[in-house]
């Protein structure tokens, strides 16, 4: 540390300076924590693309706080010479890397998902076995919530090296599958028409999205997956309800049976 | 849009006339006036809960109303019947421009716009496609709508479509349930094979917005009325009250007395302070006829404020004068505010169907009887909707329309692109 200069450089920080940027930086936090505490409550008494771009708003607002805190408070400091940033920052840069370096990788992590944004507040994603909309992205973590309202914290430097699953990417389309395993010989091209006017009739279809219903044979029968949109995301798993108890009706009236259990394997 | 500055307009009960659909866009749009728009909107929504007392309509504004008398005379409803005679007029016009017009004519237009009363009042005399013999008939739904396709094809056997027909609201044949397709489904069917004759189809743009999605390639090109700008607007409230010799309507903003009408910027030969008020009428009722008649009629008033420019002492003595006061002033209905997604499914139903009975809104909206009688009245509180008894359903009030459009949009439903 000697050699990289650092204890000249914090020899030099006075009493007085270190109270004006500790101010700074209690100013910067507490905006920080207003914001994640404010915008999602806002949000959440909005719908459709207003409560999405106020919720992605909010680590966005945290990146140009933390931004604008080391531009203030760095020149309070220190005289802001090219010696003494080399020296700061290499300094710091050692230290982190050997002490936190998850922490620092997961930290790097979140600011690659602020610029590349593989996933937003509001967006429903998939990060291994867990399937949740992300509730917040913090500096470290992001939290999604669960349909059984569990939250899972998703680190994020899993962003390297996990597949991941976003199911409606910043907007407020998300595609919805409800499955229908019917036993074989029927009019197939009956239930297609019949199934599709299942999703045309369901109040929370998003009729001016695609209507989709493709059926596929299985060693059992017959595979139908009918695709749509709901009105609202966080309605997805009421939408699916909706659509599988219609087309059970629907199809109990046309005289065709479901299966009572799928055989797997040939 | 193409703007219009004509004095004397060929068509003053439907100024504009009938566009192609694809041609309709929003009228008076300024960026300043979205963005105003778009804040108001998201405030409401942060807003928790509505006072009771705000509900329903009321002025914001102390200065006397006109009598109901009055009112009729400066804003009374259209002439239906002349407007049919508009319509017919014009739908001749474009067949007759059409390189190879279609049997069946769609007329789209957004609720409130008059187009069913007129379309109830067409004669295919008058629109001259047919021998004019009399034998033109309105082709009426059936008393349930609920069938299957087999049925439906019976139905429209027993139909006489070798006469020229109309069909005033194709809302009124079908149910968004699934046995309530079958009779749309087959006309268009119909439609396409040309099997169905000559006639001429109303739909509400809501309607149609769900069938456009249902039969993508509907073999149509429906046509609209132009939306009312400012311009057309001036022109349609001038025609309305009609010319009794008493001269020119004239009506001045109650605050600083600017001229809202005569519309052509002149009054006894002397140049006029127009105000903007036609152009915010224009966008806040989108240019709809009916809405932008019912803000109208909400906005008129018999005395100016103290203290306005000029304060009317000049038109006192004219027997065809109002005062108008700012749109910003009139408290128009508020949409209650409920987590439940009840009130979104029930309106989106009546707009769809253009107006429902109770038990095809249960059958239609997808929710329980008791959350569709509680949505109902909570809806009837704020006078976001009426009970019409002499057709026996729920509608949206015109005065209301904009609002719940608005709300519908930002609540995830299809809209229209009216």
């Amino acid at each position: 540390m000697e050699d990289l200069g650092l204890k000249e450089v914090v020899s030099t920080i006075s009493s007085q300076a270190l109270g004006e940027a500790l101010v700074v930086v209690m100013v910067a936090i507490a905006i920080i924590i207003l914001t994640r505490k404010l915008l999602p409550a806002l949000a959440g008494r909005l719908s459709g693309k207003p409560r999405l771009y106020l919720l992605a708003s909010v680590p966005l607002i945290r990146l140009l706080v933390i931004v604008a805190t080391i531009i203030i408070v760095v020149p309070i400091l220190i005289e802001p010479s090219f010696e003494n940033m080399v020296a700061m920052f290499g300094a710091l840069g050692l230290v982190l890397g050997f002490a936190f370096k998850d922490y620092v990788n997961s930290l790097l992590a979140g600011i690659v998902i602020l610029y590349e944004m593989p996933y937003r507040p509001g967006d429903w994603i998939q990060v291994d076995d867990h399937y949740g909309e992300v509730r917040s992205i913090g500096a470290r973590a992001a939290e999604i919530v669960t349909p059984d309202d569990s939250v899972v914290v998703v680190p994020h430097n899993k962003l390297w090296n996990a597949l991941l699953a976003n199911g409606n990417g910043g907007t407020d389309n998300l595609m919805c599958v409800a499955k229908f395993h019917l036993e074989p010989n029927h009019d197939v091209r009956q239930v297609l028409n019949l199934l599709r006017d299942v999703a045309f009739t369901s109040p929370y279809t998003r009729t001016w999205q695609p209507v989709v219903v493709v059926v596929q044979n299985e060693p059992w029968g017959m595979l139908y997956r009918l695709k749509a949109y709901p009105l609202e995301p966080q309605e997805q798993f009421r939408y699916i309800s909706d659509l599988t108890a219609r087309g059970a009706d629907v199809l109990a009236e046309a005289g065709v049976g479901f299966v009572s259990a799928p055989v797997t394997g040939g | 849009m193409t703007e219009t500055h004509d004095s004397t307009p060929e068509t003053p009960c439907l100024p504009g006339g009938l566009i192609p659909m694809d041609e309709w866009e929003f009228p008076e749009l300024s960026v300043r006036r979205s963005v105003k728009d778009a804040v108001r909107h998201i405030s409401v929504q942060l807003k928790e809960g509505v006072s009771r007392k705000d509900q329903p309509f009321q002025s914001l504004d102390d200065l006397p109303e006109l009598s109901a008398r009055q009112r009729q005379l400066i804003a009374p409803d259209p002439d239906f019947s002349v407007l049919a005679a508009t319509l017919a007029d014009e739908l001749q016009q474009r067949r007759r421009e059409l390189p190879n017009p279609q049997d069946v004519s769609f007329l789209v237009a957004p609720p409130f716009s008059g187009m069913r009363e007129a379309l109830v009042r067409c004669s295919w005399k008058t629109i001259g496609q047919g021998q004019g013999d009399g034998s033109e008939w309105i082709i009426a739904p059936p008393k349930s709508l609920l069938m299957s396709d087999e049925d439906a094809a019976q139905w429209w056997n027993e139909q006489d479509l070798s006469r020229p027909w109309v069909i005033p609201e194709l809302a009124d044949f079908w149910l968004r349930h699934m046995r309530g397709l079958a009779l749309v489904r087959e006309l268009f069917r119909r439609i396409s094979d040309g099997k169905a004759g000559q006639g001429v189809v109303g739909c509400s743009s809501w309607c149609w917005q769900f069938w456009a999605s249902y039969v993508p390639d509907m073999p149509s090109a429906p046509c609209t009325p132009a939306p009312l700008n400012s311009d057309y607007l001036g022109q349609w409230l001038e025609y309305l009250p009609g010319d009794e010799g008493s001269g020119p309507l004239v009506a001045r903003m109650a605050h600083d007395g600017l001229y809202v009408l005569p519309a052509r910027g002149r009054l006894d030969g002397n140049k006029i302070r127009r105000s903007s008020f036609l152009s915010d009428l224009a966008a806040a009722s989108r240019g709809n006829h009916g809405v932008a008649l019912a803000l109208w009629r909400s906005a008129l008033r018999a005395a100016p404020e103290e203290g306005a420019e000029d304060s009317g002492e000049s038109e006192s003595s004219r027997s065809r004068c109002c005062w108008v006061v700012p749109l910003d002033k009139l408290s128009l209905p508020a949409m209650p505010s409920s987590k439940d997604r009840a009130i979104g499914f029930v309106l989106h139903a009546l707009l769809l169907h253009d107006g429902l009975d109770e038990e095809s809104l249960f059958l239609v909206a997808g929710i329980s009887r008791k959350d569709t009688a509680n949505a109902l009245a909570l809806l009837k509180r704020a006078d976001i909707i009426h009970y019409s008894d002499a057709g026996n359903r729920w509608h949206v009030t015109d005065l209301a329309y904009p609002n719940t459009r608005r709300h519908l949009l930002s609540w995830g439903f299809p809209v229209d692109r009216f």
